[in-house]
């Protein structure tokens, strides 16, 4: 009881030391960052979104090896799970009773629509909301709608490995091409001078991978759970 | 969403994770101080307000790209660390039987 109340009393002192540091933090911040990619981010990135433009251009370094994490994760899930490498639908999705048969209907329905959302918001990551991560997440849920719909379904594992570590190496070497182009590694392929559509052309190129990746990483963990829980 | 309710969600997560006995509680509130690091990074860049930063036009004013662009990574870095925390749960599970801080002490 009392370290108990040591520990809260410790918590609400640490709570109004936050609240005075934050106080400090409109005195701190400066938005010259901020305004330098407003005047310049489109032009020199070719991204209306100013969000995509930063992590697929300016720090393009940090979104592969933020991709190699994933991957690095995904292997880890995987080899701490030792599964076989094709894998069954469980048995405990094979259950009637657990699963209604409404959710099925409607998920059959619903299937195809995030399908299409995914892709969307991976292909429009420069112009709207969305982008490689968000949008592989929305893909990677349509994967895992259709375990429900297709209860007869196998999954390959080995070939989803395989895919993986293809596209990680694919965006390797695209985001390293600018050093033959431009004189710089990890940037847009495109000089800002042949306009903005040219530029595009390799945002959407690093989205799509990038999408593909994290869609079939979070379907290769899901997977593993799957064999887990059964 | 006003900046301090991201200290207080920090602040739960933290109590929580010194207080839990259950692993599976653990990697729950390590998850909740996450969110509230995330939701504290989103509102200092909009600190002097503005509109969403998909935009060419000079004269508007943007809120800060950079904390998005960071969180992103900050997200999926998170998803991941949990679910590998997840499984080597389960495996400490079949282990051990137990999923409790006290019975892994022994």
């Amino acid at each position: 009881m009392i370290r108990r109340i040591i520990g809260l009393s410790l918590l609400i002192g640490l709570f109004f030391f936050m609240v005075e540091a934050m106080n400090e933090f409109g005195v701190l911040y400066n938005d010259e960052a901020r305004l330098y990619f407003q005047t310049n981010g489109f032009l020199e990135t070719g991204s209306l979104n100013l969000v995509t433009g930063i992590y697929l251009d300016y720090r393009l370094l940090d979104t592969l090896f933020e991709a190699g994490i994933l991957l690095v994760a995904v292997s880890g899930v995987s080899w701490i799970a030792q599964h076989d490498h094709i894998e069954h639908n469980p048995l405990f999705m094979l259950d009637r009773f657990k699963i209604p048969e409404l959710f099925v209907s409607i998920a059959r329905v619903l299937y195809p629509i995030v399908l299409l959302f995914g892709i969307y918001v991976v292909f429009n990551g420069h112009l709207a909301p969305g982008g490689g991560f968000q949008g592989g997440s929305i893909l990677a849920t349509a994967l895992l709608i259709l375990y429900y719909i297709d209860l007869n379904k196998k999954t390959n594992l080995t070939r989803i490995f395989f895919i993986e570590k293809v596209l990680y190496l694919l965006l390797l070497l695209i985001s390293s091409l600018s050093f033959f182009t431009r004189g710089f590694l990890f940037t847009n392929v495109v000089s800002p001078d042949m306009g903005v559509a040219w530029q595009s052309v390799f945002l959407i190129t690093l989205n799509v991978l990038i999408g593909a990746k994290v869609a079939l990483g979070l379907t290769a963990i899901f997977i593993a759970f799957l064999k887990e829980g059964r | 969403m006003n900046p301090y309710v991201t200290l207080i969600i920090i602040l739960v997560g933290l109590y929580g994770l010194i207080s839990s006995t259950n692993i599976i509680k653990s990697v729950f509130m390590a998850t909740m101080i996450e969110s509230g690091v995330i939701l504290l990074f989103l509102n200092l860049g909009t600190w002097n307000g503005g509109v969403i930063p998909i935009t060419s036009d000079v004269s508007l004013a943007i809120v800060d790209p950079i904390p998005q662009a960071l969180m992103i990574t900050t997200i999926v870095i998170g998803s991941t660390v949990t679910s590998l925390a997840l499984i080597i749960s389960i495996k400490i599970f079949h282990h051990h039987g137990s999923i409790e801080w006290k019975d892994l002490k022994r």
